[in-house]
């Protein structure tokens, strides 16, 4: 069979056309690829910007946690000590040397040991940028204080960390995830010890927090979203791209487990 | 009158557009296109001149242009793409390939006929060279305004007429000889006017986008 001129003519014409509709198309992808591209970074940067306003709260919490603790050590510790004081000097009898002399005594020691509160206190002002100095630093810092109240026997394993080698707006979360989880223990566990484990696990850092406390029921705390902070804690972690376990029955304590990568 | 065609129109009011919007540009490249325009006007107007008045054979001066056309278009892919690294090698070595090329096919044709088979594969690696402009854009993380894009204008021209001129490339020799479809005109010189209008269009868009950037920035 033989094509006619026309025919060919036809044919290229046809075939021109087609190749003329093939660019067409493909600017109409590349411009609508474009405009995705665009959403996207919009969207990423109202997802950096979410996490710049979590962690400006995080840092907030942080310090509302420390002003707490003075407050509280002020009004139990050094505000008691000072009282005491008071009252013991106001009690003191002149005419009674032996018995001054003891009170005295008495008074030099309670002096001495609401210096060493102030101290310890002062040391909790800088705290603040305890987390600047290193997540290992801040951690074994709070437990210091957490210690001293005597209530809770605790356990601290690092032996498997030596530095978190993500960025400082990551320690600053991963600090307040920890002292979130301790606030927990103390209000809710009633637990006596608390075990705390920090570890390197290829380039992830693990931070894994037990208690031996009454236990509670995960999918009913997480639900309630309220109460123990879970779904915060869960949230803050899943935003530095790490993931948190939390396991517990109610009688036989409870077990969280972080894990963020560097 | 007979100087006064669709593609003497599209090349004069796109030089024109080069002149106007691309007067106080300081990149080289942009600048080149005011010449390059002109000589494109002048190259049109002479073949005319060539074919209707003196009538003689004007393939020898589209031989010439197409020296420029290749030169001039394929700086221009290489300053496009010199944002993403790339060297200038790539850029000598097309020019020395598409000498060869051009030389041999003189050569074979004894200086009497039009490079055809060396403007057909131009053509396909300049369509080759938009897709790829295309391609480091999508790639590109860093969003860019394509509907003000000058670049992105100027490749879509080019690629719309070096992509659609393919066919008639191909069948160069055939629509040669072939006879003219109407108005005394052959499918070649319809489907060329249509070519023309779209890359003038195109490319005296992406002179307004470059003057537009220009003038936000200052």
């Amino acid at each position: 069979m033989q094509i006619s001129s026309e025919e060919i003519i036809f044919l290229i014409g046809l075939t021109s056309l087609i190749f003329l509709i093939a660019p067409l198309f493909l600017i109409i992808y590349v411009v609508s690829y474009n405009r995705k591209k665009k959403k996207h970074q919009e969207e990423k940067l109202l997802l950096q910007k979410t996490f710049e306003n979590e962690l400006l709260k995080t840092q907030i919490e942080v310090q509302e946690q420390t002003l707490k603790t003075i407050a509280y050590d002020l009004h139990d510790n050094i505000g008691q000590l000072l009282s005491i004081t008071s009252i013991t000097l106001s009690s003191i009898d002149l005419t009674n040397k032996d018995k001054s002399a003891e009170k005295l005594a008495f008074v030099e020691d309670l002096t001495m040991r609401s210096v060493k509160e102030v101290k310890a206190l002062s040391r909790l002002l800088h705290g603040e940028e305890l987390v600047n100095r290193g997540l290992a630093a801040a951690i074994e810092f709070e437990l210091e204080w957490l210690q001293r109240s005597d209530k809770f026997t605790i356990n601290l394993d690092k032996q498997n960390f030596v530095a978190f080698g993500g960025d400082n707006s990551k320690e600053t979360i991963i600090f307040r995830l920890f002292q979130e989880i301790i606030n927990n223990i103390i209000q809710h566990a009633k637990a006596t010890e608390i075990f705390i484990t920090l570890a390197q696990i290829e380039n992830s850092f693990k931070l894994t927090i037990r208690d031996n406390g009454q236990g509670f029921d995960v999918d009913e705390a997480l639900r309630k979203r309220s109460g123990m902070g879970l779904h915060n804690i869960v949230k803050r972690a899943t935003m530095i791209g790490g993931t948190t376990s939390i396991h517990s029955t109610p009688g036989s304590g409870s077990e969280i487990v972080v894990n963020i990568p560097y | 009158m007979m100087f006064i065609t669709i593609n003497t129109v599209c090349e004069f009011i796109c030089f024109l557009a080069a002149l106007i919007f691309l007067s106080n540009d300081k990149e080289p490249a942009w600048k080149l296109f005011k010449a390059y325009l002109l000589l494109t006007c002048i190259t049109e107007v002479a073949g005319i001149y060539m074919s209707h008045v003196a009538h003689i054979s004007n393939y020898q001066l589209y031989n010439v242009f197409l020296l420029f056309e290749c030169g001039v278009t394929s700086y221009i892919f290489y300053y496009l793409y010199k944002p993403y690294k790339h060297k200038l090698n790539w850029l000598v070595t097309w020019y020395c390939i598409f000498i060869a090329m051009y030389i041999t096919e003189l050569f074979i044709n004894h200086f009497k006929s039009f490079v055809s088979t060396t403007a057909t594969i131009m053509s396909v690696v300049f369509v080759f060279a938009s897709l790829y402009y295309y391609y480091l854009k999508l790639m590109d993380e860093n969003f860019e305004r394509l509907i003000l894009s000058a670049p992105f204008w100027w490749v879509s021209g080019a690629l719309f007429f070096y992509f659609g001129s393919t066919t008639c490339n191909i069948f160069f020799d055939y629509l040669a000889k072939s006879k003219p479809i109407t108005y005394g005109h052959s499918i070649r010189y319809f489907i060329f006017n249509l070519l023309d209008i779209i890359l003038y269009a195109f490319w005296s868009y992406a002179f307004l986008c470059r003057y537009l950037r220009r003038k936000s920035f200052s």
